[in-house]
């Protein structure tokens, strides 16, 4: 059964990746730690749950990509207004600035939420009963939670296609490395910091997506990811695409096994894994200083 | 089994709030009844505050079928002249923010907006921050749905009662229902050998595993008890949870999850195929079934919260139970759900405790008044009768049944041939002992 | 107007100032007065996280955390040893408790600088959450734990409801313990511990180079503002009667940097404005509305894009624009 507490704890870490990136980008390249990180995700939740139930009719598979992809859309059309608006005037100010607008996005956007899908709960498991179990050694598993990895893994891919081989990756590398001399060096910073900035959003919503087949759209939805993410950043390293998998996985098994053999304190272990990281290599352990 | 629970220490309980009943010999009763034919009732409207979740997890389980018959009732009595003749203003209040926002909230209610009662809270925890304040501030409070069973007992029996001079709890504590399910276990299930639990991670899930196990271990001596896990409150992935009580061997597992968490354990386990290798026992299980729908597995043992079950008690034999399934699904189009029969039951025993106390001593009582009066008060609900006893709690019968599946309906239902209804004495302790010190007393 | 002049002026301020807050319990209804006290404890625990931020230039995303283990000394005394339930024993034990938790975080804080040192706090007050909720036997998980009236030298307040304690003696031991406070943190940043900090803070290589030991004097400004927490959340814990885990949360931490912004934190009395303007701020803002979150979260970002320096801090800026458009015309 051991094998069973692996893919749990892969489960999780495919959202942890997916949210995580993002976080990772945007503090990695633009050095601002996002606290409406989590609220992207639950854009993505209620959008995906919205989209699966209207397209109830059309089927679970049509509800489901369609749920996925606006989430996406949703998720990056959010970040593309945050970063416009409040984000970019925040790069040349005090760390505290940029923390407390952020914290003010969270809690404009969590009423938006309840202002636009009002305070009940969503559910959408369609997708989830469509796709129905296979078995695994001996055992049964939910196919759908390993379409989630699938997916997730593919997600990774990509994006490490597009930062290793395109012209724009390298260019957000560069940012991410000496954003004043890459700026000296003629990169457009400011679509290259949108393009970021959507980027991550998109993933953070894509996650809330994937999730809510699985377990219901409600408010406040965002907090835990935030926080699961910021552990997951502060583990693998600030700006780090190596650092967001290995950090998820951390996070993922120590969780998983957690709950099956020490589950009063699963929680605090998290936290005191990322305060030991912290004090020993303050820039995760795939960060630069 | 039955006579076993049936202690000198019940029946003393029980005759004491027959008495109280019967005689209402109240301090503040006698005091106030040489000044009665001074009183007056006041001209303004009766100010009634109604806390429940308006937003969140607990929403559309909980908090919107209760606000909803909170609505309902204001209006229906209003109909009726009110209270007293005085017409009834209700304002509903968001239960969201966490304990040490309902503190603000019920102190600024009180303090500030001086309404006359609140009847509200779902939660356990916000029950144990906010009845307190009750005596604190001088108002009167009635929970109406939360199960904590430590929110009106001492810290060892036998204990002071009442805990809370004008905090009163209208239902009956989660006692009922995990009392109930070990019962049932006993009945049906002899051959348990473990147990395991899965409840949420605050009063109410750690209270409902306490009170399961204490009876579990009174009524099988030798039953062995595996990992118990403390998942929190709105957590979306169980899976490391499934995995766990699948490896537990357990024979049961022992669940006070609800509203959304407990429907996505539940897919997430069905998914996994936990209901292979054990059997869950809901404590609060009745809305699930028809939640989560046919797939529901059969044989669980589901717990209804009192005797609120949409089958129970039958129309032709209880006409305010037909009167109310028909109104609520009149104006609400949905059949009404255990929360809704709690806050008829909190807003019912409140007009009846302030007629009885006007009947008195005159005019409109005072708090205190209303307090004297509400103890050892019963008043008639759709689901039977509700007594409130002398520690401010109420008493009520327990439902326990196992789903299946049965012609006519979508979805499990209890068993009809299965369902048992373990009377109020069998498993509420008497006021005075606490649950648990109850529990080790019996005689097996 | 010579300096001589400007310290009378001053003095006669701030006396009419206390002789205010002093009457203030004769003034304001109870519930508006028990606000009040919620305002000024905040208050204090505003003026230890300014002694990082303003002084020290370290930005603490987690004092919510000293705040909690002071808030949770009381409560877990009261809980435990109620015969020991005694404000002399418990201010001190929630002061001492927060200086030892602060003194061992701080150590490892004060290593890091900038977004290294936020993200450090952050995560350690929010390992004091997770054990704070995780061990539910010792303190009651998310429910909390209830904090009754203790009794102060001896005098019992039994039989006395909240309101009428908290609105009566309990304000002016509040503002008392308040004013005292706020005179030491006065004095501190006044001191040369004070100016060594501020050297720190503008240059560190050169505060070094003068023979400041940094690491130490960051260390100890720590302690002190995580003291302030302490004694500020022991205070709360008798007004609020309840404590929760929500008061280690960084959401609560946040609240705190938002209320010194509010305020203005390069001014010593912005924390204490803030807090006091934020806590009737939120209440009202619950209370009046369900979307109590969009008032709060447009207000914040407002202020930081249209007020960056808070409200004393604008005030400050209109007064000398008034003053110098004064003198032109003359």
């Amino acid at each position: 059964m051991g094998i069973v507490y692996v893919l749990n704890g892969l489960y999780f870490s495919a959202f942890l990746f997916l949210t995580s990136l993002g976080l990772s980008i945007i503090l990695g390249v633009m050095g601002i730690l996002n606290l409406a990180h989590g609220s992207l995700f639950a854009l993505g939740a209620f959008m995906a749950a919205w989209v699966i139930g209207v397209c109830v009719n059309a089927g679970p598979t049509v509800g489901m990509i369609g749920g996925f992809v606006a989430a996406m859309l949703l998720a990056a059309a959010v970040g593309f207004v945050l970063e416009n608006t409040i984000i970019r005037p925040m790069y040349r100010r005090p760390l505290e600035y940029q923390l407390l607008i952020t914290f003010g996005a969270l809690l404009v956007i969590e009423d938006l939420i309840k202002l636009t899908w009002g305070g009940e709960a969503y559910y959408a498991s369609g997708p989830f009963d469509m796709m129905g179990r296979v078995n695994i050694l001996g055992g049964e598993y939910p196919a759908y939670f390993l379409f989630v990895m699938g997916v997730t893994a593919a997600c990774g891919l990509c994006i490490w296609l597009f930062m290793a081989r395109t012209k724009l990756g390298i260019m957000l590398r560069a940012i991410a490395m000496d954003r004043d001399m890459a700026e000296a060096m003629g990169i457009p910073m400011r679509k290259l910091t949108i393009l970021a900035f959507m980027l991550g959003a998109s993933l953070a919503g894509l996650a809330g997506g994937l999730m809510v087949p699985t377990s219901p759209a409600l408010l406040g939805i965002g907090m835990e990811p935030l926080i699961m993410a910021f552990i997951v950043v502060v583990i693998g390293g600030l700006g780090s695409l190596k650092g967001a998998v290995l950090g998820s996985l951390i996070v993922g098994q120590t969780r998983s096994f957690g709950v099956g053999f020490f589950p009063e304190l699963e929680m605090p272990v998290l936290f005191l894994i990322a305060v030991l990281i912290l004090v020993a290599r303050p820039q995760g352990l795939f960060g630069r200083a | 089994m039955a006579g076993g629970i049936k202690r000198r220490e019940f029946l003393k309980g029980t005759s004491m709030g027959a008495l109280g009943a019967g005689a209402l010999s109240g301090v503040g009763l006698v005091s106030g009844a040489g000044a009665a034919s001074k009183k007056e009732i006041p001209k303004g409207p009766v100010r009634i505050a109604a806390v429940s979740f308006l937003t969140g997890a607990a929403a559309a389980p909980f908090g919107i079928p209760g606000d909803n018959t909170f609505k309902m009732m204001a209006d229906v009595y209003n109909q009726k002249g009110g209270i007293l003749g005085r017409k009834i203003e209700l304002k509903s209040y968001d239960e969201a923010g966490g304990a040490d926002a309902q503190v603000k909230l019920a102190r600024k209610l009180l303090m500030e907006d001086k309404v006359d009662v609140i009847l509200g809270y779902i939660s356990s925890g916000d029950c144990k921050a906010v009845l307190p304040l009750s005596d604190e501030l001088g108002g009167l409070m009635v929970a109406y749905d939360c199960g904590s069973h430590e929110l009106l007992e001492g810290e060892k029996s036998p204990f002071k009662y009442p805990k809370h001079g004008l905090g009163f709890r209208s239902a009956a504590h989660l006692g009922i229902d995990n009392i109930g399910m070990a019962l049932m276990i006993k009945k049906y299930v002899p051959n348990v050998k473990k147990i395991a639990g899965i409840n949420p991670d605050y009063a109410w899930g750690r209270e409902s595993w306490r009170v399961f196990e204490v009876a579990m271990k009174k009524l099988f001596p030798t039953i062995e008890v595996g990992v118990t896990l403390w998942p929190a409150l709105g957590s979306t992935d169980y899976t490391a949870h499934i995995t766990t009580l699948m490896n537990s061997g357990a024979d049961i597992v022992h669940s006070s999850l609800w509203g959304g968490d407990a429907v996505t354990f539940t897919k997430q386990a069905l998914g996994m195929g936990l209901f292979q290798k054990t059997r869950m026992a809901y404590s609060r299980g009745e809305p699930y079934p028809q939640e989560i729908g046919a797939e529901f597995p059969e044989e669980q043992i589901i717990c209804c919260a009192g005797t609120h079950y949409f089958l129970y008690p039958a129309h032709d034999r209880w006409p305010l139970n037909k009167w109310f399934v028909e109104e609520y699904y009149k104006r609400y189009n949905k059949y009404p759900t255990y929360p809704c029969y709690h806050a008829y039951q909190a807003f019912a025993v409140y007009k009846a405790a302030v007629e009885k106390a006007s009947a008195l001593v005159g005019g409109w009582p005072t708090p205190e008044e209303i307090s004297a009066a509400m103890k050892g008060i019963s008043v008639e609900t759709p689901s039977g009768y509700l007594h409130i006893d002398q520690d401010h709690n109420g008493r009520e019968d327990v439902l326990v049944g196992f789903s299946k599946k049965v012609e006519g309906y979508p979805f499990p239902i209890l068993d009809p041939k299965r369902m048992e209804v373990f009377p109020a004495h069998m498993v509420n302790a008497p006021a005075g002992i606490r649950t648990e010190d109850w529990i080790q007393s019996w005689k097996v | 107007m010579g300096i001589k002049g400007g310290i009378w002026v001053r003095g006669v301020a701030i006396c009419a100032g206390v002789v205010l807050l002093v009457l203030l319990r004769w003034v304001l209804p109870s519930y508006q007065l028990i606000l009040f006290e919620t305002g000024l404890c905040f208050g204090i625990m505003g003026l230890g996280f300014n002694l990082l931020l303003r002084h020290t230039g370290l930005l603490s995303f987690g004092h919510g955390a000293y705040f909690a283990v002071g808030a949770y000394t009381v409560a877990i005394i009261g809980r435990y040893l109620p015969g020991l339930y005694r404000m002399e024993i418990l201010l001190p034990g929630a002061v001492a408790a927060s200086a030892v938790v602060a003194a061992i975080f701080g150590f490892v804080c004060v290593r890091h600088t900038r977004i290294f040192f936020s993200i450090l706090t952050l995560a350690l007050s929010m390992l004091v959450f997770a054990l704070l909720v995780k061990l539910y036997y010792l303190t009651g998980g998310s429910d909390g734990i209830r904090a009754p009236i203790p009794s102060i030298l001896g005098h019992s307040f039994q039989g006395m409801r909240r309101p009428q304690f908290l609105s009566g003696f309990y304000y002016h031991f509040l503002l008392a313990a308040f004013l005292v406070a706020t005179a030491l943190m006065y004095a501190l940043i006044h001191s040369p511990f004070g100016k060594a900090l501020q050297s720190v803070r503008d240059n560190e290589v050169r505060a070094e180079m003068i023979g400041i030991r940094v690491r130490q004097f960051r260390w100890m400004a720590f302690v002190i503002s995580g003291m302030y927490c302490g004694l500020a959340g022991g205070l709360w814990s008798f007004v609020n009667g309840h404590v929760t885990p929500e008061v280690a949360h960084w959401v609560f931490s946040g609240e705190v940097v938002y209320m010194t912004l509010l305020g203005g934190f390069k001014t010593f009395a912005g924390p204490v404005v803030g807090a006091v303007l934020f806590t009737f701020l939120k209440l009202y803002a619950i209370s009046g509305t369900e979307y109590w979150m969009l008032i709060i979260g447009v207000t914040l970002i407002g202020l930081v894009l249209l007020l960056p320096s808070g409200i004393t801090g604008a005030m400050a800026s209109w007064a000398a624009r008034l003053r110098s458009l004064g003198t032109r015309k003359i």
